[in-house]
């Protein structure tokens, strides 16, 4: 195990998933010397040349539908996309290309491709620069979304989306980058599909994406000092959906909040809520609490951000809510 | 690369076999046999010219009306026919227009129905060539439709300013469904479009095939050689309907139809080969009769072939 960074495990994740597989290159704008928007494609150029780290001009229906054409061919781009409002210029290459292409080639060629995305709240970004629309891509059949939260799950979710033969949506929310964490130093995929308890409770589940789930993690040790046990537990991944794991942590609670950063109408959590109605109704002792986004596009001023920024303070009055 | 008299006659095999492809599916259609077809008849030189000198390890990509790419590139008619019946034995196995036929064996990428989104994704499989090693070339086809589209400029500049290994094909009929192009595409002209992204470019007849074909294999040479992409413009003209799904004639006329029947491909290159004593008149009819029969075994084929069980509907959505 190290101690690294989110932004680091990227780096790291994307760094030996192409020296183990040379059909995997990199695209995006300034993803070259400048080292990316993100700063997660530093030093990848200087070890891979640019045949393998391919710059892109300012034009991500081309080069979104060039990743999804060259995936067709046996190439497995790995795109950064930037901030993920970005995708959303490129949501034609994306939905009606990318998701469909492993539909219309039936097994003979693949659409395999990562499309990375910086996304959420950040200070001073404004209204273009802090979405969270995640839920707009885990609506489409033939999309993988993934959302990690740590530095080990997004290493490992990383390289599982590279090495997928599905295009993947795959989120990294700027609240996380900054985070340490430890990451193991040998090769760990972690499957996509696959939830987790991030720690275990009696008392309510909080069912957190993103940035939610460190706020949620708060929330649930300052809350057992004051004996209130809560259990966090993190889809991982959006699409496919683990949903076993979701529905034995409502069970085994019967009090259930859900945590997204993104505004809260029609987003990802309302799927889940619709699960476990389903699927844990019997089990659930008061109404499932969604927190959110408020319904605003995010703001420029950091003042405004309380305001629309969902955070642990929303976390602890929703638990009370839901325990009565 | 110069045509021989045999190579003449294999060209007229296959603008007529899309002819009466066509004529059929039209008819069939029109009977209410399957929902719709996207015709073109009048510009079957252009697939034709375009890829007859391919390699199977070529792509290419089509549009709506990309049915004559599809059988010259050897597709079976029958296979092609229970593709437009929605049945099983067909690559679209009756979920897809055949417009999204995919057959990697015979360099056939899925297009797409977002006119001109196909030209990012085939300036990506010849990025893979590039990425690759591969001495292989990609043809994007699209039409005067698309060259208002975002995606035009942004895969061809991509194109351009990598020198991939690709011929940016434009099929242009004068009109977008019912849009006139002096309507819609401002500048005069398509062509000077690519030539301000630097690229070489050529405008044809497109209902020459054999200006077709040597002007495609002067393009796919010149990508072979890493020198980069070309831009086609073939002058050509669609006499039928956009499609059969009951659309309305627009603002064209009967003597502009007319004008362009009397340039017809398929008369053009018979008239030549009689000229040039390269084939009789009882030859080519023969060869006509030969193809009637292979469109209606094709028929046969697809009505008789099963419907897929509506499960494979969900196969492979993911893989």
């Amino acid at each position: 195990m190290h101690e690294i960074s989110y932004q680091q495990a990227i780096i790291e994740a994307m760094v030996e998933e192409m020296r183990r597989d040379e059909a995997v290159v990199l695209m995006g704008e300034d993803v070259g010397t400048f080292g990316g928007l993100t700063g997660t494609t530093v030093g990848i150029i200087e070890e891979f040349g640019d045949t393998r780290v391919l710059e892109m001009p300012i034009s991500e229906c081309g080069f979104v539908g060039a990743s999804v054409g060259a995936a067709l061919k046996g190439v497995r781009p790995i795109v950064e996309l930037g901030l993920a409002d970005v995708s959303l210029v490129a949501m034609d290459q994306l939905v009606n290309s990318a998701a469909k292409m492993n539909y219309f080639h039936d097994g003979v060629a693949s659409a395999s491709a990562v499309y990375r995305l910086w996304s959420g709240f950040r200070p001073s970004g404004g209204a273009q620069m802090s979405q969270s629309n995640e839920a707009m891509f885990a609506h489409v059949p033939g999309l993988k979304v993934v959302m990690p939260s740590t530095p080990r799950d997004v290493k490992g979710l990383l390289k599982a989306a590279i090495r997928d033969d599905n295009p993947v949506i795959f989120f990294e929310p700027k609240g996380c980058y900054a985070l340490l964490g430890e990451v193991p130093e040998d090769d760990e995929v972690i499957p996509l599909g696959q939830a987790q308890v991030k720690c275990s409770g009696a008392d309510v589940s909080v069912i957190a994406t993103g940035v939610m789930v460190g706020k949620a993690l708060t929330v649930a040790k300052k809350l057992a000092a004051e004996g209130i046990e809560v259990e966090v537990v993190d889809p991982r991944t959006l699409r496919p959906l683990d949903t076993e794991t979701l529905v034995a942590s409502a069970c085994k609670t019967g009090r259930v909040v859900l945590a997204q950063e993104a505004s809260q109408f029609c987003g990802y959590c309302a799927e889940i809520a619709a699960l476990l109605a389903d699927q844990a109704f019997d089990s659930l002792k008061a109404p499932i609490k969604r927190v959110g986004g408020a319904e605003t596009p995010v703001p420029l001023s950091p003042r405004m951000e309380p305001l629309v920024v969902p955070g642990e303070a929303a976390i602890e009055a929703a638990i009370h809510s839901v325990l009565g | 690369m110069s045509l021989s008299p045999q190579d003449l006659k294999q060209l007229f095999r296959r603008l007529l076999l899309i002819r009466r492809f066509e004529e059929e599916a039209f008819r069939l259609a029109v009977a209410g046999k399957f929902a719709n077809y996207h015709g073109g008849m009048g510009q079957e030189a252009i697939p034709v010219g375009a890829c007859y000198g391919l390699k199977p390890t070529d792509n290419t990509m089509i549009t709506h009306r990309g049915l004559g790419v599809l059988l010259t590139r050897g597709v079976p008619v029958g296979e092609i026919f229970a593709g437009l019946y929605a049945k099983e034995s067909c690559p679209t196995r009756g979920r897809h227009p055949i417009f999204h036929m995919a057959a990697p064996e015979l360099g056939i990428l899925a297009g797409t129905t977002m006119v001109g989104s196909v030209i990012p994704l085939a300036t990506g499989a010849a990025l893979a060539a590039r990425i690759q090693g591969k001495s292989d070339v990609t043809i994007s086809f699209f039409g005067d439709g698309s060259v208002n589209r975002g995606d035009f400029h942004e895969g061809i500049n991509l194109g351009a300013v990598r020198k991939l290994p690709i011929v940016y094909f434009c099929e242009n009929n004068f009109y977008a469904k019912s849009m006139p192009l002096e309507a819609s595409t401002a500048g005069g002209n398509i062509v000077s479009r690519a030539q301000g992204y630097g690229l070489p470019s050529e405008v044809v007849d497109g209902n020459d095939v054999v200006a077709v074909y040597e002007a495609t294999q002067r393009a796919v040479a010149r990508a072979r050689a890493g020198d980069g992409p070309t831009f086609i413009e073939c002058l050509t003209y669609r006499w039928t309907p956009h499609s059969t799904a009951g659309d309305r004639e627009f603002s064209r006329t009967d003597e502009e139809l007319a004008g362009w029947k009397a340039k017809c491909p398929v008369m053009r290159l018979r008239k030549q080969l009689i000229a040039a004593g390269h084939a009789s008149a009882q030859e080519l009819d023969a060869v006509d009769l030969d193809i009637q029969r292979e469109v209606a075994e094709g028929v046969e084929f697809a009505e008789a072939a099963p419907y897929a069980a509506p499960g494979v509907a969900l196969e492979n959505v993911y893989l």
